[in-house]
């Protein structure tokens, strides 16, 4: 019954038999053909985590930073070498994260806080009952707008080493 | 299939970009490039360095340069081999573009990195261009799997000091790696010029008038460039056209930040302190973060250059001086930019019988005064030298303001005159201005937007021995005959004039090749028989094999030279006979001579 009712409406209707035509050129197979040449999505060989201190380490030596005993460094020496940490290291989330203010508004500004808000935008602090709720805004809070992780693609034992032993030969 | 992209590919000395729009919308943007940033790490960034490592066998094995279009690497281009340009010198490649336009070397033998130890395999600069664009373009065949980059239009940008001989070598790099057989080679201070255009919308007929003379200065990491471009009238309309460019200065930003580094070493040697060869280079790499604080607008007014301790001391491992901001500005203001005269001339390299062979650096780093010589060369005698009455920066140094005032104050300085020589008002992306004009100019060059013209760059000339008697111990004089005009046009062809030359049949007929940006008036056929060493420059010489022909007479052919600029600014240089219908096409041959 379909058959036919497809076969007079192409006659009568150029305009719905060049609907149809694609329909015939693409079988299932075909599709499932394209479906499969999509890359397929590989689960990353570690986990992001540690890439991410790769990072920071690589660029930023931040490991070194904090794996170092600094005790008994007077602050001068700690600020002149954290001045480099802190630059690196920023341009490294910088490019990986573009980190914003969740909220524009400066500190200290009178913010109202949404019905129904989601406790992981807003946390609420002090005498809290009611709403909506009107408070003051002490931290802005941070977001990232981005999230481009490097890929990593070593081999499966080289998967926790955040930095390669350095050998001078 | 038709193009759906047009794309623009700046191939520079220190980093390369890609630009591209959709030919249907228009919009430019610019494509993240994913490449090799630690071993076995991929991260996509904005700009590919133009640097390539040659990876040990043990550590390609491992796998470590594998990208996600390519596997068994044993090399790697971008970031990762840019920071091994400083820690493995002898297996990474740096500046391979000038090497290119090197005509002391053989450019397609394997000589680079140049000084590399016998155990490297080492690559020619050809070969090393070829990989960069290689991978630009895989990286665009992986984002783009439905629009093929040969299959595009795409637009490879040329510093304009290339001569024919190197523009040649460099599209032949760029067939090699993929991209398509109609690519249009630019020159770059026309492509920022483009991406200015771009941005301006048709505003620029407001803001430039007929007369006006427009200075593109463009300082790169390696290296400086200038060009000059008229602002003509045609049939009414506001026209673009290149009036000069000049030679390729070899000195850039990266001069800068050996000079900064320089004076916080000596800085530490008065506190005592020795600075190894590793912390030299960190010492290098902070001081250029230090120059672009230090030089921007609100910069503070002393900033710290510390080099953290090695290995995993880094706190206690530190040193650290100050430098100010006063004392900075004014050795690269003074170093790279000093004020001059309109007269001066560049300190030329000392002539000495014995030359390493490697990159010509210059002598002089005082850019002004290449400037100066630049405008002088141009302009109508010594005493009237061209007057730019607008500027456009380009290159990542010029983000300086300190930088781009002091070179308006020295222009400004030559000139009597109540109108100094203005920036260009607007959009100004010193980083990607070039791959993004390329990508504009890709589709304007489909009838859209305005055009710059200009044709070549240089004239032409073929060396021609004089016939007489042979004197021992004297070669036969030279002479130069004109066989290319300056500014000869795309898609036209030239008859050059003159007496025949009689070439030997069957053997291969070798001809030396000059060129020169300043002989403007020089036309096909005219012969030189003096010039001035810097007038006339030898470049790569020309060859051609002639089969055993017809109408040899006593195993001569007489022939005439024909030039031809094709429409993608190709120039083909044919010998015809003048009594058969035969021609032969002369190649570059950059063999190095024996």
């Amino acid at each position: 019954m379909l058959g036919l009712k497809v076969l007079f409406r192409i006659w009568g209707e150029p305009a719905f038999a060049s609907r149809v035509a694609p329909l015939l050129e693409s079988s299932p197979e075909a599709e499932a053909k394209t479906s499969e040449a999509q890359p397929e999505k590989k689960e990353p060989a570690r986990s992001e985590a540690l890439t991410l201190l790769a990072v920071l380490q690589r660029e930023g030596r931040l490991i070194d930073f904090f794996m170092e005993p600094i005790s008994s460094f007077p602050d001068a020496q700690i600020g002149s070498a954290v001045r480099s940490v802190h630059r690196d290291c920023a341009a490294a989330l910088e490019r990986l994260f573009a980190i914003e203010p969740l909220r524009a508004e400066a500190e200290d500004a009178a913010i109202e806080v949404p019905a129904g808000y989601d406790p992981a935008q807003f946390r609420l602090v002090g005498d809290i009952h009611g709403a909506p709720v009107r408070g003051k805004l002490s931290h802005p809070g941070w977001k990232a707008t981005r999230c481009e992780m490097p890929g990593w693609n070593g081999r499966p034992e080289a998967a926790f080493v955040l930095a390669a032993c350095e050998v001078q030969v | 299939m038709p193009a759906k992209y047009a794309i623009g590919i700046d191939l520079g000395t220190t980093n390369s970009a890609l630009a591209y729009a959709s030919l249907e919308e228009g919009k430019l943007e610019l494509l993240s490039i994913p490449q090799i940033v630690a071993p076995a790490t991929v991260e996509p960034r904005p700009l590919l360095p133009s640097f390539l490592y040659l990876a040990p066998s043990q550590e390609a094995a491992a796998g470590a340069y594998n990208l996600p279009w390519a596997v068994k690497r044993d090399y790697a281009v971008g970031e990762f081999s840019r920071q091994q340009g400083a820690d493995a010198p002898t297996r990474t490649v740096a500046g391979a573009k000038s090497w290119l336009c090197n005509t002391r070397v053989d450019r397609h033998q394997a000589i680079l990195p140049w000084n590399a130890p016998a155990d490297v395999a080492k690559v020619s600069p050809v070969e090393a261009s070829r990989r960069y664009l290689e991978h630009l373009a895989g990286a665009w065949n992986a984002a783009f799997p439905d629009a093929p980059l040969s299959r595009q239009t795409v637009v490879l940008t040329v510093p304009a000091s290339f001569d024919a001989s190197a523009r040649e070598l460099t599209r032949e790099a760029a067939l090699s790696a993929g991209l398509p057989e109609n690519l249009v080679l630019l020159e770059e201070p026309q492509a920022a010029l483009y991406a200015w255009l771009a941005s301006a919308e048709g505003g620029w007929r407001r803001i430039l008038r007929e007369g006006d003379t427009l200075l593109v200065c463009d300082i790169g990491g390696g290296t400086s460039d200038f060009t000059l471009i008229g602002v003509t009238s045609e049939n009414g309309e506001l026209a673009l056209k290149r009036i000069a460019v000049g030679n390729h200065i070899l000195v850039g930003g990266d001069n800068m930040d050996l000079t900064l580094a320089h004076l916080a070493r000596t800085a530490f040697a008065e506190k005592k302190v020795d600075v190894d060869a590793w912390q030299s280079v960190a010492l290098w790499h902070t001081c250029r973060a230090a120059k672009e604080l230090l030089l921007s607008n609100e910069g503070p007014a002393r900033q710290p250059v510390t080099v953290l301790g090695r290995g995993k001391r880094l706190v206690g491992g530190a040193i650290s001086v100050d430098l100010d901001r006063k004392s900075i500005c004014s050795t690269l203001v003074e170093g790279f930019f000093p004020l001059c005269g309109i007269g001066a001339q560049p300190a030329r390299q000392r002539a000495s019988g014995f030359r390493e062979l490697g990159l010509p650096f210059e002598a002089d780093a005082a850019i002004t005064r290449h400037l100066a010589h630049f405008l002088t060369q141009h302009g109508a005698g010594k005493e009237s030298p061209v007057r730019p009455t607008h500027v456009l920066f380009n290159g990542g140094v010029l983000k300086a303001a300190p930088l781009r005032e002091r070179l308006l104050e020295v222009i400004a300085s030559w000139f009597d005159t109540t109108a100094p020589p203005r920036q260009l008002e607007g959009n100004h992306d010193l980083d990607f201005a070039v791959a993004r004009g390329a990508a504009y100019y890709g589709m304007a060059k489909g009838g859209k937007g305005v055009r710059i013209r200009g044709g070549t760059a240089r004239s032409y000339y073929v060396g021609i021995e004089t016939a007489g008697l042979a004197v021992p111990g004297a070669p036969r004089p030279l002479r130069a005959r004109c066989v290319v005009p300056f500014g000869m046009e795309e898609g036209s062809e030239t008859q050059v004039g003159g007496e025949e030359i009689g070439l030997v049949v069957g053997e291969q007929a070798h001809f030396r090749f000059f060129s020169s940006s300043t002989r403007k008036e020089d036309k096909p056929g005219d012969v030189l028989d003096r010039w001035s060493e810097e007038e006339l420059v030898e470049t790569d010489s020309m060859e051609a094999t002639l089969p055993a022909a017809k109408g040899a007479q006593d195993g001569f052919v007489p022939v005439r030279f024909v030039s031809r600029i094709t429409e993608l600014g190709v120039l083909e240089l044919w010998c015809e006979s003048t009594v058969s219908e035969e021609k032969w096409k002369l190649e570059f041959s950059v063999r190095e001579e024996g």
